[in-house]
């Protein structure tokens, strides 16, 4: 199976460090081609325009809502397949019960690993490939 | 205002009036009762005013919600962000001290390259120049296998540190959430400490918005050692969370 790694992903996350981390993370998995947002509000014009494949994003943000912004995303007629991975500080069983039902395609908590984000992004990539 | 129409009534006045009279007839013992009563008359409303007073204390003070939610602060909130304060001193010291591991076992890899590949260069510009017999070429040959071997596993090595720091800076994010959160808890005792002063040093205003401190539901990095009810202590939980719910 062949994933695109040419594919564009948007990084969203109000800290810039994270930012980075994830962009450093994914480059070194082959996905060179990201963009970076710091809250929901930045990111969504920024998915409406279509050049995004994936989306990266935290839950915890000013503006809007890593949540939120998944909702938007799957009420937009246009961006509603986009896959979405959350990771997030949050740890509530309810909140992860929230970003499931919502229609969130992974969830990873920080701290994480880098072998994490492989594992999570090749899940998303083995279910829509399948 | 009112205390003086009150004063100025003409009950009052007959009462005065009547004291007056006992006093010029000389009758001592009418004349105590009629001061009697006046004097009852004005210590009846000096405790009503009291009462009043201290009603309105009482109110304010209810109204405030302060007692109990400077309880709340001083007993648990404190203690929990010292909590969340060590805490950050225990993830920035753990990202320096990765940060630092990861130099420090990259370094020499970095001048084990330098250094072999000085030597592999010497002695390949010797055999540019041809000045190599047969014996000393097939050294070269060796040195330089094994120049190869050192300079892909050197780098390796030095990417998996490099790594090590890149996800050491993770700190930076989950501290902030955490200074963040003690913050505002600085912020809410501020506002209670000039709330009390107030009280203490007028009358408060009776509608004083009480700050509903956004106790946001976004709890931010769990923190070891503080109870966190309803919370997956790590990676492995979520997923067995989401397993749960069908992912």
């Amino acid at each position: 199976m062949a994933i695109d790694k040419k594919m564009k992903i948007l990084i969203v996350d109000d800290f810039s460090t994270m930012r980075r981390i994830i962009k450093n993370l994914l480059r070194d998995l082959g996905f060179t081609n990201t963009e970076e947002a710091d809250d929901g509000t930045t990111a969504l014009p920024m998915l409406q325009t279509g050049k995004f494949d994936f989306l990266v994003t935290d839950w915890n943000m000013p503006g809007m809502q890593g949540i939120d912004l998944l909702k938007h995303v799957r009420a937009d007629e246009k961006l509603s397949s986009m896959p979405v991975l959350m990771v997030t500080a949050e740890q509530k069983r309810e909140q992860i019960v929230e970003a499931a039902q919502a229609g969130v395609n992974g969830y990873i908590v920080k701290p994480f690993t880098a072998q994490t984000l492989k594992e999570k992004l090749d899940k998303i990539f083995e279910r829509i490939e399948g | 205002m009112e205390q003086q129409q009150n004063l100025l009534s003409t009950e009052n006045i007959a009462k005065v009036k009547n004291l007056l009279a006992s006093m010029e007839a000389g009758d001592l013992e009418k004349s105590q009762e009629c001061f009697d009563e006046l004097a009852e008359m004005r210590e009846s409303e000096l405790y009503q005013e009291i009462g009043k007073l201290t009603r309105e204390l009482h109110d304010s003070i209810n109204t405030f919600g302060l007692d109990d939610r400077l309880t709340d602060i001083a007993e648990d909130e404190i203690p929990d962000a010292r909590q969340r304060l060590a805490h950050v001193i225990t993830m920035t010291d753990e990202a320096a001290n990765n940060t630092l591991t990861a130099v420090e076992e990259s370094m020499p890899l970095c001048e084990q390259v330098i250094s072999v590949t000085r030597s592999v260069e010497n002695e390949w510009q010797r055999f540019s120049n041809r000045e190599l017999n047969v014996d000393e070429f097939k050294k070269l040959s060796k040195e330089l296998k094994s120049y190869f071997e050192i300079n892909s596993s050197s780098a390796i090595k030095i990417n998996e540190h490099l790594n090590n720091v890149l996800m050491a800076q993770g700190f930076q994010d989950l501290t902030s959430q955490i200074i963040k959160r003690v913050i505002s808890l600085v912020e809410e005792v501020e506002i209670s400490m000039v709330s009390i002063i107030q009280l203490a040093g007028s009358r408060p205003n009776s509608n004083k918005e009480t700050k509903d401190k956004e106790n946001s539901k976004l709890e931010g990095p769990v923190i070891p050692g503080l109870e966190a009810s309803g919370t997956v202590s790590g990676q492995d939980e979520v997923d067995d969370l989401l397993s749960s719910l069908g992912f």
